[in-house]
């Protein structure tokens, strides 16, 4: 993890911008250090729990579950060194909608292995339950590997994965414009339009069931970070789950692409905001905090997982190597990845990766579990909590960034130091609410109509 | 003794007659209320019937939410009450059926049941843009297999944390179930661990999942796997109910009785508010109320009478029927008068008993906790093939 650069040469844009947060429940991962005696279960229901009353007390925008659909194997066998075992979004966060008021609940959900009449029914039923709060990250599929579980199975050319989402979220609209507008005074005024959709990928015909909630639609997320993510992003999405958190510039740089992109779709350039994935890590001093960074990236990678993670690259099992000794002498055995190693590495070309990091190995005279951890840190802000707080002023006002999505490296107290610390340094330098101002998650995020309704809402609001 | 908590009521006029629409109906504040009161009336369970489709299609007051969404935001506001969303086995995906049905179960602390239902219609088939199902049973039967092996694909202490050797699961304890049915195949693990009853309590109408043939590696090895835990039946009259249930026991542990009450309520009776229900009917309506369920219309007492009768045991000792899912015609307007009238008098007869709080519904119904089909032990005593 390095420390972001302080940049104070990059402009102010944007004096006035607040800060917001998100917090991503990650499931599945190998950054969540379960071994730590602190760490809670990452199945039971309290542990949600204890995460998103924390985060809601922080005044969070956001709370945010992954999906996998199905498990990681390497070579045959399931991957068994991470937290494993996570429950479905949209159930979840239902339950969770219950027991908090004002937090945005965000699915994350398939569009290659979910028809759309389920889907944009049970996101329209979290919508309405939570008073609307819900919200639809958007991600794709394409392998086999994956369709194994699935009625349709097989196999979506890699080319068509966005084309599948933009079909998918075409019907969910359409099933989320169906019903007529609450609010009249006979409350049996009005149809329900029927939705009607014949394209290469969807034959739909449909009477939907899900009134409308106080937002309109779910919000829409996205996280895809290709040339075909960002487009289909800048055309559909509210909210972009950016990798860019860790470098300044380089959040500049994304954000301006987006932005170019987002007007050439025809939308205002501030209608996608962004929202990179980070973490935080305080501590009573510099020296403090670097050395609790240091604990956490140490502890993220056992020796079994750097083994595990090096060993996925060269395409074997590495296991029998000292983990604390020098990267294989020979060349990956596999060209390029599949899916089942997870989303993160699925089609990289492996003697790219392993090059570079033999170079940086022999450079730094770095083992395999060193190099690992060099490799996978770059990924957040740490240091004190007024300088953690100036940090993440800067990125927001000067544009890069609108909002952070939080991983705790540890589950449930992660945000503890964060909500407890870092939230009251931001409040005190005025760039962080004191209160949720709105209900929706639309609100907190001040975004406007969805996009299928705002020639609606001009034409009320000129009226 | 379980009831129905689906929107307004059972009748397809329960909303237009209640004067709830769109978003009232299905707001999560009156859901909550609503399942609050059927605990509170210490009912064992509630089921949430279900379909995609509405009632009369373009009407608002055909609203509905889906079921396990609906099931799950009652999870954290009751304690003891089970929670049995309907879902369908025809055209849903089966892997997100799992999945949706073990969270819910996980968050409902072991309260959730599963009412599996066959979709008939050919406009369900348009709405997935799939071909008509033709044999809803043999789908049924493939679905609610492989969702029980989904269940029992991690054994129930899979996650084992091992610091030394860095292992968070333990793979042997983690399965594949490779199922291959006639129209679909899953090869599984579950992305959820293995839920806190092991198997979440199956309910389904009579005939809607038929008993499975013998599968290798069944618990009851060369005959059926039970597929079902509660047959639900109908029935003219409680003669026929009772034959229904005593036929259904031959192939499942548990059967209930569905019964649709219309009670004496308001100064009205029970007989007056059905008419006009029934002359309220909207025209169009897909599943109007004349269904196989058993029937009860008229006052507290008799309604008693009535239960009384099926929870006596006869000369073998055993009930005429296990249960009874009591479909309210109005909920607003029923479940009040059966709160205040009707089932204290059978917890005072001791023919009911409120479920305990923080029992799983398998506990409230008198169901073990099954075996995992796929424990090591199990398979490291098996005679090999």
């Amino acid at each position: 993890m390095t420390v972001p650069d302080r940049h104070p040469d990059v402009p102010v844009t944007r004096p006035d911008a607040q800060v917001h947060f998100g917090v991503f429940f990650q499931g599945v991962n190998h950054t969540t250090i379960w071994s730590d005696p602190e760490s809670g279960s990452q199945t039971d229901f309290a542990t949600f729990e204890r995460v998103i009353r924390t985060a809601e007390r922080g005044l969070f925008d956001a709370f945010f579950l992954g999906e996998g659909l199905r498990l990681r194997e390497s070579r045959g066998a399931l991957h068994d060194l991470d937290v494993v075992g996570r429950p479905d979004a949209i159930t979840q966060l239902a339950a969770l909608a219950a027991i908090t008021t004002h937090i945005g609940l965000v699915a994350t959900q398939n569009t290659t292995y979910n028809d759309p009449a389920d889907l944009a029914r049970r996101l329209q039923s979290l919508d309405v339950l939570s008073g609307g709060r819900a919200a639809w990250n958007v991600v794709t599929t394409d392998n086999a590997w994956t369709g194994a579980n699935f009625r349709r199975g097989g196999y979506l050319d890699h080319a068509l994965r966005y084309d599948r989402a933009q079909g998918q979220l075409d019907v969910a609209r359409q099933i989320w414009d169906a019903f007529p507008d609450a609010g009249g005074s006979d409350a049996f005024s009005g149809t329900v339009a029927h939705v009607s959709e014949h394209s290469a990928m969807f034959d739909v015909e449909l009477d939907p069931t899900t009134p409308r909630s106080p937002q309109g639609h779910p919000i829409i997320f996205q996280a895809g970070d290709s040339p075909q993510g960002r487009d289909f992003a800048a055309a559909n999405a509210d909210v972009i789950f950016s990798r860019h958190g860790a470098v300044l510039a380089d959040a500049l740089e994304f954000a301006a692409d987006v932005r170019r992109r987002t007007v050439a779709a025809g939308r205002p350039e501030d209608d996608v905001k962004i929202f990179p994935g980070t973490g935080i890590i305080v501590g009573d001093t510099p020296a403090d905090a670097e050395e609790r960074a240091r604990w956490v990236r140490w502890n993220q990678v056992s020796p079994a997982t750097a083994l595990s993670i090096v060993g996925n690259i060269w395409g074997e099992d590495l296991s029998g190597y000292d983990p604390d000794g020098p990267l294989p002498a020979h060349d990956p055995v596999v060209e390029e990845l599949g899916g089942e190693r997870g989303s993160a590495t699925t089609g990289a070309r492996t003697r790219e990766v392993a090059a570079r990091w033999r170079a940086l190995a022999e450079a730094e005279h770095l083992s395999i579990r060193e190099l690992v951890v060099r490799d996978s840190g770059e990924r957040g802000f740490q240091g004190m909590p007024a300088s953690v707080a100036e940090d993440l002023i800067r990125w927001v006002r000067t544009g890069a960034v609108d909002g952070f999505n939080i991983s705790p490296w540890i589950v449930p107290s992660g945000l503890d130091d964060i909500v407890d610390r870092v939230v009251p340094e931001l409040q005190e330098r005025g760039a962080y609410p004191t209160s949720y101002t709105g209900t929706t998650l639309r609100e907190h995020l001040g975004l406007r109509a969805p996009l299928t309704r705002r020639a609606a809402a001009t034409a009320v609001g000129a009226a | 003794m379980g009831l129905d908590a689906d929107g307004a009521g059972a009748h397809p006029a329960a909303a237009a007659v209640a004067r709830l629409a769109g978003a009232d109906l299905v707001s999560g504040t009156r859901l909550a209320r609503t399942v609050r009161q059927a605990e509170h009336a210490g009912l064992t369970f509630v089921s949430f019937t279900d379909a995609l489709l509405p009632a009369v299609a373009g009407s608002p007051a055909s609203a509905r939410l889906e079921s396990v969404t609906r099931a799950a935001f009652v999870s954290r506001t009751t304690t003891a009450i089970g929670l049995v969303p309907q879902v369908p086995t025809t055209y849903p995906e089966p892997f997100h059926v799992a999945a949706q049905l073990a969270s819910l179960d996980i968050a409902a602390s072991g309260r959730a049941g599963w009412l599996a239902a066959v979709t008939r219609d050919a406009a369900t088939a348009d709405a997935y843009g799939r071909t008509v199902v033709g044999d809803v049973s043999r789908e049924a039967r493939d679905v609610v297999q492989v969702v029980r092996d989904l269940w029992d694909s991690w054994e129930d202490d899979a996650v084992i944390r091992d610091v030394p050797t860095g292992r968070y699961i333990d793979r042997d304890r983690v399965h594949h179930v490779d199922f291959v049915g006639e129209t679909f195949s899953v090869k599984g693990p579950l992305i959820t661990p293995r839920p806190p009853q092991g198997q979440l309590v199956v309910l389904a109408s009579d005939g809607d999942v038929r008993p499975a043939l013998g599968r290798p590696g069944a618990p009851e090895a060369g005959g059926a796997e039970r597929l079902v835990d509660v047959t639900l039946v109908g029935g003219s009259g409680v003669g026929t109910a009772r034959g229904n249930a005593t036929a259904a026991r031959e192939h499942s542990p548990l059967a209930g009785v569905d019964l649709e009450v219309v009670l004496d309520a308001g100064g009205r009776t029970g007989a007056d508010r059905l008419a006009v229900l029934d002359a309220s009917t909207p025209a169009g309506v897909r599943s109007p109320w004349d269904t196989r369920a058993l029937r009860y219309v008229g006052d507290a007492a008799g309604l008693v009478a009535l239960l009384t009768e099926l929870a006596t045991p006869g000369p073998d000792g055993r009930r005429p029927v296990d249960g009874v899912r009591l479909l309210p015609a109005v909920l607003d307007v029923d479940l009040p008068v059966l709160a205040r009238d009707v089932l204290p008098a059978l917890r005072a007869a001791r023919l009911v008993a409120a479920p305990r709080a923080g029992a799983t519904l398998r506990e409230s119904l008198g169901l073990p906790r099954p075996a995992n089909r796929y424990e090591t032990r199990v398979l490291a005593d098996a005679p090999s093939a």
